[in-house]
């Protein structure tokens, strides 16, 4: 267990916007409950984090690592934006958040300058492996179907396509054209539960 | 109010539900993009080295054959199969070949619907060329061919090396890379481009031919063009416009399948015409433009005056006597003291598998101080361990050991090997590029065509590919400097966006063939130069299907083709690879571990590939506690083999695995490019590759294999039908 540092309450990074939109009375708003996230979490130390991979696992996440490699000598480096690809590249699945922690919380001018190596990023990966939260099928279904207006089983493409662009970890207009590229009926309506189907099979 | 909170109670559990759906979502599209980003690139890597791989292997060919071809004494009949084979593919005598490529008595039928070209050719003649291509797939009379082929041979003579232009007048000029017999990518690039014209000039950097299906019908299209407009249509020469490489990489089968009557004639003229292409081009005495790129030791000034076209085999010969000549003294000790061990040497080479073996036995043989007493010279042994060390110094090469074996085997006379071996230490000393590095212009030519920029400083040869060289950054700011220039532009290398720049920004690398390893893999783009000289690229992706693939779509098909490649490629090695499995499985188990089984594999196939991340798309037989049964793996590979069961299953997987070199063998021996060879050629065909390959091949194991080809036993083997029955099928 990492020691606890105290450390006065970091601001949520999403501040939900509907949160604004629910206290429009004199009445203050209660404060804002915390996001899946556990609100007090103590600085990643990578040397606090004991190495669970076999021999085997660890020789595939280089290869990982050097596929995504691009300094000019083959250094095995790859830049601290990468990190994340090769997170998941290698089956785990963080959010932005998640990956900026293990990164030390860089500021986003560091993001494509600063470097990292596989030994530095192996105890990034065992932490973020250890991650409880990965989401089923379920999870998925029931988040969509707050959007279901009429309760029959679809959502509209255009609502959906502006939640994953406004909401959480924001997707570029682009990125969610790719998801839902053939997903949109003629009406514009999607199924959702299809749709979750869809993207588990990815 | 209780409304009021309750609702918003309500919206805001809705809004963290639909938050928290948000993000899974987001952070599953994340985990999808870098999968499929990490699937493109290893799928792109399996490509790029078992392309690299067969290119080595043509190249080691060429070598091997350069050097048997010299080292035969003049009775052999080996000697006389490959010195007639290189005879052929020598420069014509003047009188021969006017009569031989003309064309004049070729008539063409009423029935031809295809284009009829006059000479000087126009425009209006060059277009409605391509018209025919693109919209009638029609094919031009033969006739018509050679009458091209010879104007294009008399203007190219012409031309000097190195080709320079402007960009006055604010002309842009247009440089297209590698089209590969790609003709829709070429159409591609005329349709959003324009044709050539005297404002519109082009530059086109090499790889016109081979791989892609209308190879010919590009050749010609860029002829046609350059004979309208010579000032304003330039040609370099790239690696493949070479009728050995076409022999194995499809063009020269393309042609003789598309004009099967004068295929012959016409290939004779192309090796013409691809020996007189230009090497490179220079554009407003700035930038640099040529096919593969530079050495640390080229020099401009020198290539201008070469003689490109001399042909290659005709200097390998020259450079060769000259060798033998200054090496006289040599083997005559060494000859000596080879007559004894000639028994030796012939038992080791055959046995032998890795070099080190070799260089063991060589020690042992003559660290025996009672060796050859009888032999003249006092200074006899000490001469002996020098040319000793020296081999062993350089029988780290596999190329070394290749030809070490071929020494044991071939030669029954005993002066012959000792004269070989002389041969052989003196060009060993070379290093791995025996035949190439010969001190005239000719190594300097290959730099051009065959090299590749890398990262680091400095320059090394280039063992991937077998010829030329990798140069670094180094290199280029020192060229540039001497030579005062800014930028090259190559080509040689496939690039996934069509381009990509290295060293500064000041070497491009150019690919102009679209879905060049299969549909959806890479784009390809052509450059835009004007007087300002600051490039403009263009992209393009030719193919209306690919389009119209998702991303993960198609990914998927170039992974499953390159996937289909690789378990042919490791199929063809199952010999090797079960030995390999063998070393770690000592217990004899049948099962090795995940580790050891890529540790195998790399050592056997040396494609560099991440095995471990392949390994669940290679392996899907059931595992037992992280343990492989490799037997139920080879099973697996889902390749039937061939149908071909009284033969000896060895030299199977040999035949297949080297099937490409083996077509190429044939169609080199097949001189007169009828498609078939005699049953004599035949044997003496396979006596040479059983040389290359290290391999014992009896008479009775080639009458079998003649047999089964041979079927209507009329003493001459089709070569297509031969290496039909080689091809393997899935299941």
């Amino acid at each position: 267990m990492p020691p606890k540092k105290i450390e006065p309450k970091k601001p949520e990074p999403k501040k939900p916007e509907p949160k604004k939109d629910a206290a429009p009375a004199a009445k203050p708003a209660p404060l804002p409950e915390p996001l899946p996230e556990p609100p007090k979490e103590p600085d990643f130390d990578p040397k606090s984090v004991a190495i669970e991979f076999s021999t085997d696992q660890i020789e595939e996440f280089k290869e990982a690592f050097t596929l995504f490699d691009r300094t000019p000598t083959g250094e095995m480096k790859i830049t601290y934006a990468q990190c994340g690809d090769v997170m998941r590249a290698l089956g785990q699945n963080p959010t932005n958040a998640d990956v900026l922690k293990v990164l030390g919380k860089p500021r986003p001018e560091d993001m494509s300058i600063k470097m990292l190596d596989f030994e530095t990023f192996l105890p990034m990966l065992q932490h973020i492996s250890r991650a409880k939260d990965q989401g089923n099928f379920e999870d998925f279904v029931e988040g969509l179907r707050v959007f279901d207006k009429e309760g029959n089983g679809t959502i509209m493409g255009a609502e959906l396509r502006h939640v994953l662009a406004t909401l959480g970890e924001r997707m570029t207009e682009d990125e969610v054209d790719r998801l839902m590229a053939g997903q949109e009926d003629a009406n514009g309506c999607i199924n959702y539960t299809s749709f979750v189907k869809h993207i588990l099979s990815g | 109010m209780g409304c009021g909170v309750s609702k918003s109670n309500q919206f805001h559990k809705h809004s963290r539900k639909a938050i928290r759906a948000a993000v899974l979502i987001q952070r599953w599209y994340r985990q999808y993009v870098a999968r499929t980003e990490m699937r493109r690139r290893y799928t792109w890597h399996i490509f790029q080295s078992i392309e690299y791989s067969g290119e080595q292997a043509q190249i080691k060919l060429y070598n091997f054959l350069g050097y048997l071809m010299d080292n035969f004494t003049p009775s052999s009949t080996e000697r006389n199969l490959i010195s007639h084979i290189f005879r052929e593919n020598d420069v014509c005598w003047d009188s021969e070949w006017e009569r031989y490529f003309c064309y004049k008595n070729i008539e063409v039928p009423e029935v031809y619907s295809g284009p009829h070209l006059t000479f000087p050719l126009t425009v209006e003649q060059a277009v409605g060329l391509l018209e025919a291509f693109r919209n009638k797939k029609q094919q031009l009379h033969s006739r018509y061919v050679l009458e091209l082929l010879l104007e294009t041979w008399k203007l190219l003579r012409m031309l000097p090396n190195i080709n320079r232009i402007s960009t006055c007048h604010s002309k842009e000029i247009t440089i297209c890379g590698d089209l590969h017999g790609q003709l829709e990518d070429l159409l591609l690039i005329f349709y959003k481009n324009g044709t050539p014209s005297l404002e519109k000039p082009y530059v086109f950097n090499g790889d016109f031919v081979d791989r892609g299906k209308d190879s010919i019908e590009i050749l010609l299209i860029l002829f046609s063009f350059m004979l309208v407009y010579p000032c304003d249509v330039y040609l370099n020469r790239g690696n493949h416009e070479d009728h050995i490489i076409n022999l194995r990489y499809g063009f020269t089968k393309e042609v003789l399948t598309k004009y099967k009557i004068h295929g012959k004639r016409i290939l004779k003229l192309l090796q013409k015409i691809f020996s007189w292409l230009p090497l490179a081009t220079i554009i407003d005495q700035k930038v640099l433009v040529l096919h593969g790129g530079i050495s640390d030791t080229t020099d401009l000034s020198v290539l201008t005056k070469v003689n490109r076209h001399n042909d290659f085999s005709t200097r390998i010969k020259a450079n060769m006597e000259n060798e033998l000549e200054n090496s006289k003294r040599r083997e005559v000790i060494l000859a000596a003291a080879l007559n004894r061990s000639q028994q030796d040497i012939l038992s080791v080479s055959t046995d032998s598998v890795s070099s080190d073996n070799v260089k063991d036995e060589w020690r042992q043989i003559n660290t025996d101080t009672d060796c050859r007493a009888e032999t003249k010279s006092v200074n006899l042994k000490q001469n002996i361990r020098s040319a000793q060390l020296f081999v062993d110094a350089k029988l780290q090469t596999e190329e070394c050991s290749m030809l070490w074996a071929g020494l044991g085997m071939i030669g029954k006379g005993k002066t012959q090997p000792a004269r070989a071996f002389a041969v052989h230490v003196q060009c060993v000393a070379r290093g791995p590029f025996v035949a190439l590095e010969i001190p005239d212009h000719k190594s300097r030519i290959l730099d051009l065509l065959w090299s590749d920029p890398m990262n680091q400083d400095g320059c090394m040869p280039n063992e991937v590919r077998g010829g030329g060289c990798y140069w670094g950054p180094d290199v280029t700011e020192d060229f540039l400097n001497r030579h005062n220039m800014q930028l090259i532009i190559r080509s040689h290398e496939c690039k996934q966006e069509g381009y990509e720049f290295c060293h500064n920004r000041k070497v491009l690398t150019l690919f102009s063939a679209s879905n060049y390893y299969d549909v959806g893999s890479n784009r390809g783009a052509y450059v835009k130069l004007g007087p300002d000289l600051v490039p403009y690229m263009v992209q393009y992706q030719a193919s209306s299907m690919t389009r119209e693939l998702t991303a993960r779509q198609s990914v998927g098909r170039t992974e499953r083709s390159a996937l289909k490649v690789l378990r042919e490629q490791l199929f063809a090695h199952k010999s090797d690879l079960l030995c390999a499995f063998k070393k770690f499985d000592t217990k004899n188990t049948g099962l090795v571990s995940l580790i050891d089984w890529a540790s195998a594999v790399e050592s056997v196939m040396h494609l560099n590939l991440p095995w471990r991340m392949l390994r669940c798309q290679l392996v899907t037989c059931k595992m037992s506690d992280g343990m492989i049964d490799y037997y139920d793996w080879f099973n697996e590979l889902a390749i039937k083999g061939p149908n071909t069961d009284h033969i000896d299953q060895s030299l199977l997987e040999t035949l297949y695995r080297h099937r490409s070199t083996l077509e190429t063998i044939f169609r080199i021996v097949d001189t007169d490019n009828s498609g078939f060879i005699s049953m004599e050629d035949f044997r003496q065909t396979w006596k040479l590759l059983s040389v290359y390959l290290k391999m014992e091949i009896t008479d009775e194991d080639i009458s079998t294999l003649a047999e089964t080809i041979d079927s209507n036993h009329d003493g001459s083997i089709d070569i297509d039908e031969f290496m039909e029955a080689f091809r393997l099928t899935d299941k």
